[in-house]
C-alpha cells in the first residue's frame, strides 16, 4: 500500500464532502442554528424571570379557619405580620376586605384565603386581580410553601417532635443491593458510583454508535456516487483497491469525525459539567475515558472498511445502507448484555467480548468504568493490538470485495469467485 | 518488444464464458484494435490486463512482467462506460487523477493545464464536470488518460459521442502516440477508424480470437484476386473476365498467380485507357460482419 496514493485520495474525497454546502450547513449552520435558539430561547425565560422579580413579591393570606401558626409571622413596619420564605413574603391579614384592597391595587400579586370549612374539605381559594401576571401563582414557590405551612399548622402542639418530624418527612430510603451470597454490596454512595459508572460507558457508546453511523453515511453515499458514475473502474486502473479503501476510510472518516465532534461538542461540555459535579461523590473512570480514542478510532477502520465492503455489494443506497447496519449492530452488542458486564465485568462474557474486534472498543471501556483495577494492563494492549492487527486484515479483505463488488456488478459472486479476485 | 501480452487466458463467470484460451501480443509504438461484437469478451481481456479482474488460467504480462503497481503506473485506461466525479471541478478532476499515477502536485497541475490546452477545454478549468456536455467530459477523459504520457494507452471506445472535428483531433492525438513510440490499444466499433489508425488488429467473438495479425494482411487475406478499373472503354468487349460494377467502373478477376501491377502493366500494353485503378481491399466493417455471422475465418 502506497501512502502517498492513499493519502492523495483521502485528500480528494475528503475535499469532495467538507466543499459541499450541505456538509457545511449540517456540520456548522446546524449546531450554530441550536446555540442560537438556545440563547434566544434563554434570554427570553431571563427577561420574563426579571420582570417577575421585578413585581411585588408580597402574597396575601386570609385565615378564615383560624388555624394558621402565626407564630411564624414577624410583625412589619407599617404593614400586617409577614413571613419570608424563599423569595416571597406572605403577610397575613386580619379580613378580607383589607387583603381585597391590596390585591386590586397591586400591591399583592396574589391572596390565598383559608375559608372556614378548610378542616372538612381543604378548602383554599386562590385569588389574583386583573393587574396580575398570568403566572404569578403557578410555578412560583407560594404554594407549596402554603402546603408546608399548613401541615406545620395542623400538627403544631398536638404530637411530640419525633412524630412530628416522621409526619412532615415520612421516608428516608437508603438503597442497598444484595450480591449472589446474601451480602449487603451498595450503600446510597455505591449506587452513586455505579450511576456514574454505568453513565460513562454507555454515553461513550452511544457516541461511538453516532460516529459510526455518522461516518457510515458518508462511506455509503460515496459508494452510491461511485457506482452511479462508474468512476471506480478508472480508479482501480491507478490504484490498488487496498489504496482506495485505506484512502477513502481516512478523507470520509475525518469529514465525519469533523462532523460528529462539532455536533457533539456541546454534548460532551455538558458530560464534562456532570463529570465535575460527579467526581465529588464517585471516582470518574479516567483510565476508560483516555483509552476511549484510541478504541473509537481503531473501531471506526475496523467498522468502516467491512461498511465499504458491504455497502459496494449492496445493489443500490438503501440496500448498501442495510448491510452496513449488520455491522453497526455488531459494535453495539455490548451494550445489549451492559447488565451482565456490570455484574461481573471481568467474567467470562467481558473477557471474551475484549478479544472480539467488534466487541472490544465497547467491552474495553464497559470494563475500565466499572473496575479499572480488575483488567489487566496487557489485556487493554493486547486487545488494542488484536484490533489493529484485525483492521489492516478487514481492510485487505474488504478491499477485496470492494473490488469485486464494483468489477462483477450485475452478476453475483460465487464465493469461489470471491476467493479468485480476492 | 512486446507492452503486453496474453497467454491462454480463460474467464468465466458463473456458468457463462466470458474469455477462453485468448493469446495475442501488442507491440511496442503500435495502434493496437481490440475488436469484436458487444458481449465478445474485449472489456474483460482488458481489466484482466490492468489487473482489475483476477484470469481463473492463463497469464498476462505487462512491461515486462506481471501486473503490479510500478508498471499499472504506466498504462491508462479510458473505460467505455466512462467515469467521472460530476460535482469535482476540471482542473480538480485532471490532478486527482494525475497524482494517483504518480505524478508530483506541481507536474499534475502543469500537465493538467498542458492537456487542457491540448484537447481545447483551457476555458472550462474551473467549470464543474457536471456543467459540461457529454463530448466536453469526453474530451476530459481522454486528456486525464494522456497527461501522464503513459508507455500504454488503452482506449475503449474513445470515438463515441465526439463530433467530427474532435474525432480528427483524438485520431492526431493517438498518432503522435505513434509517432514519439508510444503504445495504444483502441477498442472501438468503427472499422473506419481502425483502418485509418491500427497496424494491427485481433477481432474476439464468443470469447476465442478468430481473427488476428497485421491490419494490411488481414484484408489482404479476406479480400477477392480482383481489383477495380475505372474506364470509358468496354472491357468485356475486349475480352477481359469484367463485371460493370458503376459507371465507368469495372471489377476484374485477377488470373489466378498474377499480381495487380503486373496485371495493370498487362491491360496498358493491351491499349485500355486506364483513368484510375486499385486492387479490390474488402473493408474490415465487411471482415468483421462475415467473421461475426458465422462465414468463417
Amino acid at each position: 500500500m502506497r501512502g502517498s496514493r492513499v493519502l492523495s485520495i483521502a485528500r480528494f474525497e475528503f475535499l469532495s464532502v467538507v466543499k459541499r454546502w450541505s456538509y457545511l450547513i449540517a456540520t456548522f449552520g446546524l449546531p450554530l442554528f441550536l446555540l442560537l435558539l438556545s440563547i434566544t430561547i434563554f434570554g427570553f425565560q431571563t427577561y420574563f424571570l426579571a420582570q417577575r422579580g421585578a413585581e411585588s413579591s408580597i402574597f396575601g393570606l386570609v385565615d378564615r379557619a383560624s388555624i394558621v401558626d402565626g407564630s411564624r409571622f414577624e410583625a412589619a413596619d407599617g404593614g400586617w405580620p409577614r413571613w419570608d420564605v424563599s423569595s416571597i413574603q406572605v403577610a397575613l391579614y386580619p379580613t378580607y376586605a383589607e387583603a381585597k384592597r391590596d390585591l386590586e391595587s397591586g400591591k399583592l400579586r396574589g391572596l390565598y384565603i383559608v375559608e372556614e370549612d378548610y378542616l372538612q374539605n381543604g378548602s383554599v381559594r386562590a385569588l389574583r386581580s386583573q393587574k396580575t401576571p398570568l403566572l404569578s401563582l403557578e410555578g412560583t414557590a407560594i404554594e407549596p410553601a402554603l402546603r408546608s405551612l399548613l401541615r406545620h399548622s395542623l400538627i403544631e402542639n398536638r404530637l411530640d417532635d419525633a412524630v412530628k418530624e416522621r409526619v412532615l418527612n415520612p421516608a428516608n430510603f437508603v438503597r442497598g443491593r444484595l450480591n449472589s451470597k446474601g451480602e449487603l454490596v451498595s450503600s446510597v454512595d455505591r449506587t452513586i458510583e455505579l450511576l456514574v459508572q454505568t453513565s460513562i460507558p454507555l454515553f461513550l457508546g452511544v457516541l461511538l454508535l453516532t460516529a459510526l453511523l455518522s461516518a457510515s453515511g458518508y462511506l455509503v453515499q460515496t459508494i452510491a456516487t461511485d457506482k452511479e458514475s462508474k468512476v471506480v473502474e478508472v480508479l482501480l486502473s491507478s490504484a490498488s483497491a487496498d489504496e482506495i479503501v485505506a484512502g477513502k476510510l481516512f478523507g470520509l472518516g475525518a469529514a465525519g469525525f469533523i462532523q460528529f465532534g462539532v455536533w457533539s461538542s456541546m454534548l460532551v461540555a455538558v458530560a464534562v459539567s456532570a463529570s465535575t459535579l460527579l467526581s465529588a461523590v464517585a471516582p470518574i473512570p479516567w483510565l476508560a475515558v483516555g483509552v476511549a480514542p484510541i478504541f473509537f478510532v481503531l473501531g471506526y477502520f475496523f467498522t468502516g472498511s467491512l461498511m465499504l465492503a458491504t455497502a459496494a455489494l449492496g445493489a443500490n443506497a438503501a440496500e448498501s445502507q442495510k448491510l452496513t447496519m449488520i455491522w453497526a449492530a455488531l459494535t453495539i452488542l455490548p451494550l445489549m448484555v451492559l447488565i451482565v458486564l456490570l455484574d461481573e465485568p471481568h467474567g467470562p462474557l467481558g473477557e471474551a467480548l475484549t478479544w472480539i474486534p467488534f466487541t472490544a472498543p465497547l467491552t474495553v471501556i464497559i470494563r475500565l468504568a466499572v473496575d479499572p483495577g480488575g483488567i489487566a494492563p496487557w489485556e487493554i494492549v493486547g486487545s488494542i493490538i488484536a484490533l489493529a492487527l484485525c483492521t489492516w486484515i478487514a481492510i485487505r479483505i474488504g478491499a477485496r470485495l470492494f473490488r469485486v463488488g464494483f468489477v462483477l456488478t450485475g452478476s453475483r459472486p460465487s464465493l469461489a469467485e470471491l476467493w479468485r479476485q480476492a | 518488444m512486446e507492452v503486453l501480452s496474453f497467454r491462454a487466458v480463460s474467464k468465466r463467470f458463473g456458468r457463462s464464458t466470458a474469455l477462453e484460451g485468448v493469446s495475442l501480443e501488442v507491440i511496442r509504438g503500435e495502434v493496437f484494435g481490440l475488436l469484436g461484437p458487444n458481449g465478445a469478451g474485449k472489456t474483460t481481456l482488458i481489466r484482466i490486463g490492468l489487473d482489475i479482474l483476477r484470469p481463473d488460467r492463463g497469464a498476462v504480462i505487462l512491461l515486462g512482467g506481471p501486473p503490479v503497481r510500478a508498471s499499472l503506473d504506466r498504462v491508462a485506461y479510458l473505460p467505455e462506460e466512462r467515469g467521472v466525479y460530476r460535482r469535482a471541478k476540471v482542473h480538480e478532476f485532471l490532478e486527482y487523477l494525475g497524482r494517483l499515477k504518480g505524478l508530483s502536485r506541481a507536474d499534475a497541475q502543469r500537465s493538467a493545464v498542458h492537456w487542457l490546452e491540448r484537447v481545447g477545454l483551457i476555458g472550462v478549468t474551473k467549470q464543474r464536470v457536471e456543467s459540461l456536455s457529454k463530448g466536453m467530459t469526453q474530451k476530459i477523459q481522454i486528456a486525464a488518460c494522456l497527461m501522464t504520457d503513459p508507455e500504454l494507452c488503452i482506449l475503449d471506445e474513445p470515438f463515441s459521442g465526439l463530433d467530427p472535428v474532435n474525432v480528427a483531433l483524438v485520431k492526431d492525438l493517438i498518432d503522435e502516440r505513434r509517432a514519439r513510440g508510444r503504445t495504444t490499444v483502441l477498442s472501438t466499433h468503427m472499422m473506419h477508424q481502425v483502418e485509418a489508425l491500427c497496424d494491427r488488429v485481433a477481432l474476439l467473438h464468443r470469447g476465442k480470437v478468430v481473427v488476428y495479425g497485421e491490419l494490411a494482411e488481414i484484408r489482404r487475406r479476406y479480400s477477392p484476386h480482383e481489383v477495380r478499373v475505372w474506364t470509358p472503354m468496354e472491357l468485356d468487349a475486349l475480352g477481359i473476365d469484367a463485371i460493370r460494377d458503376g459507371a465507368g467502373s469495372w471489377r476484374v478477376a485477377l488470373p489466378q498467380n498474377e499480381s495487380a501491377s503486373a496485371y495493370l502493366h498487362q491491360l496498358v500494353r493491351g491499349g485500355v485507357l486506364i483513368d484510375r485503378y486499385e486492387p479490390l481491399i474488402v473493408p474490415m466493417d465487411e471482415i468483421f460482419v462475415h467473421v461475426v455471422s458465422g462465414g468463417g475465418v
